[in-house]
């Protein structure tokens, strides 16, 4: 923590805000920087007042919020789990969400916030379920978190199987809706989805940061923990059920963005961070600036035509990672 | 209007008179259908599988309605359509299913998602033909290779002709009207609009507008709701599911043609199949697009 200096965070915070501010004045129609501080004030050419206003800002806050999510809730999961292949994809939450919006999809709801809704409770739900899995199945290993792990992949996998049985069934356009809901897109952001992310992240991210010095005694083992007198069952669960809200929270805001939630907490972890407050929050940072810059390629890399969030976001994080991991080698 | 309503009476006058021409003599005919596989037949078709809106309305159309013995579930025109057996969607269909009704023909979209399902109809010795319907002129080809088939070239060449006529005359209309620039809204999630390979582009164009996006040359794609704003069209073309979305969506204000309410309806139904209601849709978007000269 105290290597972790100051203007770390400050560069940190600055390529967040340097990038958001160019993904706001960048895209198919270009805005100069003053256009866009003068359709923030609602002046000037109403055409660039609603793309600044309605379009791009709640996009790319929208992005930075997904990225914050995955981001946080990666770093605390790894953590806790003591596993740096961790991701909260793992949860069963992504297969879970991704079963309720396709279900959504199937009973054709028009409705974007039904959509939303829908994926919101199946990635909740298929986390109750995993940690019901994981209580049925732990008996004898009580406060193995791997035995979480496990069943949070296990119930993926059943969300999955059950995906494919609803999407063999239905008609060409459901299929394609569902195919790029999954793909991961910022681009159906609203002030409303906007505000109802920010408030969820804050809540269950906030509680995560709260709980950090909880995830620190974890990460040493649940052995080393209970030394600690710190139940590491109850923790573990803890964390696990916020870490899970986070990405639910993200996931049916903007579909499966993968890579964020794995490879974030290493790239934090490479700047040197240890402490897992300090981590989690950098982790946000790092994430929200990823997100942020796959979304702002992902619809100007090749227009008129936008490509999936969810797949730049490996792209661009893939080589990013390697030369990180090459530094540090 | 009158135009189409004359076309109707044709063709109901058409389908009345299918039950006298079965008798024909056989020959053999070999042609190759739009895989490329070559197509070997050797009677006129007692029972046919349509399993694509377009050929399902031909063969109405052409007075084959009573040789038809399954259909897609998109298949809904002309209403004695609706009285056959649905066999799916029409892409990748149960092979099982459309063996089980021992149809002597099957009609398939022409799409790669099809493939397999032709291979195996081929296999179990049932007769299949692949069609793509891309374009205004790929609707004469099919109804004249659907004719021939049939054994019943003229009545297919007064199907083609009637169409022409009618659309024709409408492009006659609006030649001399000023051309507004639309945008047509496919499908909201993802955002998907026509380009110039597909026959809706030429119905545009025919009913005296043009697409901002006759720049794609395939027959659709998804776009940007930004690139829309971009291109900044005159109106926006949408089915009514379609338009409400757009009016209730706040991103949408970034379009001048959606902030100013300037939505026009289409009947997808009537607009998105490029058979034989064509010029009825031509005159339908002719009317939307050009009121002032509506007749």
């Amino acid at each position: 923590m105290t290597r972790f200096r100051a203007w770390y965070w400050l560069a940190l915070l600055a390529v967040l805000i340097g990038i958001a501010m160019v993904a706001v004045a960048h895209g198919a129609v270009s805005v100069s920087l003053a256009a866009v501080v003068d359709a923030l004030r609602g002046r000037g050419d109403p055409t660039a007042i609603a793309i600044v206003r309605d379009l791009r800002l709640p996009r790319v806050i929208l992005g930075a919020l997904v990225g914050a999510g995955l981001g946080a809730s990666g770093a605390a999961l790894q953590g806790s789990l003591r596993n740096p292949l961790a991701e909260p994809y793992l949860l069963g939450v992504s297969g879970g969400a991704a079963v309720g919006a396709v279900i959504a999809f199937a009973l054709g709801a028009a409705n974007d916030a039904i959509i939303t809704l829908a994926a919101f409770a199946g990635g909740i739900s298929a986390v109750f379920v995993a940690l019901a899995v994981a209580r049925v199945g732990g008996r004898g290993t009580r406060g193995d978190m791997r035995t979480l792990l496990i069943a949070g992949v296990i119930v993926g996998a059943f969300a999955n199987a059950a995906i494919m049985v609803a999407l063999a069934r239905a008609e060409p356009n459901t299929v394609r809706g569902a195919l790029w809901w999954m793909m991961g897109s910022a681009a159906d952001a609203t002030w409303e989805r906007v505000a109802w992310l920010a408030a969820s992240i804050l809540l269950a991210g906030g509680a995560l940061v709260y709980w950090a010095r909880e995830i620190d005694v974890l990460s040493l083992g649940e052995d080393t923990a209970a030394s600690l007198g710190v139940d590491a069952e109850k923790s573990g669960r803890r964390v696990f059920l916020l870490a899970a809200l986070l990405a639910a929270a993200t996931v049916s805001a903007a579909g499966l963005i993968g890579f964020i939630g794995l490879v974030v907490p290493h790239i934090v972890r490479r700047l040197g961070l240890r402490a897992h407050r300090p981590l989690i929050v950098a982790a946000a940072l790092v994430g929200a600036t990823l997100v942020v810059a796959a979304d702002l390629a992902a619809r100007t890399v090749a227009p008129p035509t936008e490509l999936p969030l969810g797949a730049i976001t490996a792209l661009l994080g893939v080589p990013f990672f390697l030369v990180q991991l090459r530094r540090t080698a | 209007m009158i135009l189409s309503r004359r076309i109707f009476r044709f063709l109901a006058t058409l389908s009345l008179a299918l039950a006298a021409c079965d008798k024909q003599p056989s020959q053999l005919a070999t042609l190759s259908d739009d895989f490329g596989d070559p197509v070997r037949i050797d009677h006129v078709p007692t029972r046919i599988v349509s399993l694509s809106p377009a050929t399902t309305e031909i063969l109405f159309a052409i007075g084959a309605g009573a040789r038809v013995i399954g259909r897609s579930d998109f298949d809904l025109w002309p209403a004695e359509a609706r009285a056959i057996p649905a066999l799916g969607n029409g892409i990748q269909p149960n092979v099982e299913a459309v063996l089980g009704i021992h149809p002597d023909l099957v009609i398939l979209y022409a799409s790669q998602d099809n493939r397999p399902a032709a291979d195996r109809l081929r296999a179990a010795g049932v007769n299949t033909l692949a069609l793509r319907l891309d374009h205004i002129s790929d609707f004469r080809r099919t109804a004249h290779l659907l004719g021939a088939i049939l054994r019943d070239s003229a009545r297919a060449k007064s199907v083609t002709d009637s169409v022409y006529h009618t659309l024709d005359s409408v492009r006659a209309t609006t030649a001399k009207l000023a051309r507004p620039r639309v945008f047509w809204h496919i499908w909201d999630a993802p955002l998907i609009t026509v380009g110039s390979g597909s026959f809706m582009n030429e119905l545009v164009e025919i009913a005296g507008a043009t697409n901002v996006y006759a720049d794609i040359t395939g027959p659709s794609k998804p776009i940007s709701l930004e690139d829309v704003a971009h291109r900044n069209p005159d109106f926006i073309l949408a089915g009514p599911i379609g338009a409400q979305k757009i009016a209730g969506d706040p991103r949408w204000r970034i379009v001048q043609a959606a902030r100013e309410r300037k939505i026009l309806i289409v009947d997808t139904v009537l607009v998105a199949r490029p058979s034989v209601r064509l010029g009825e849709a031509a005159v339908s978007l002719a009317n939307l697009l050009h009121p002032e000269a509506r007749r």
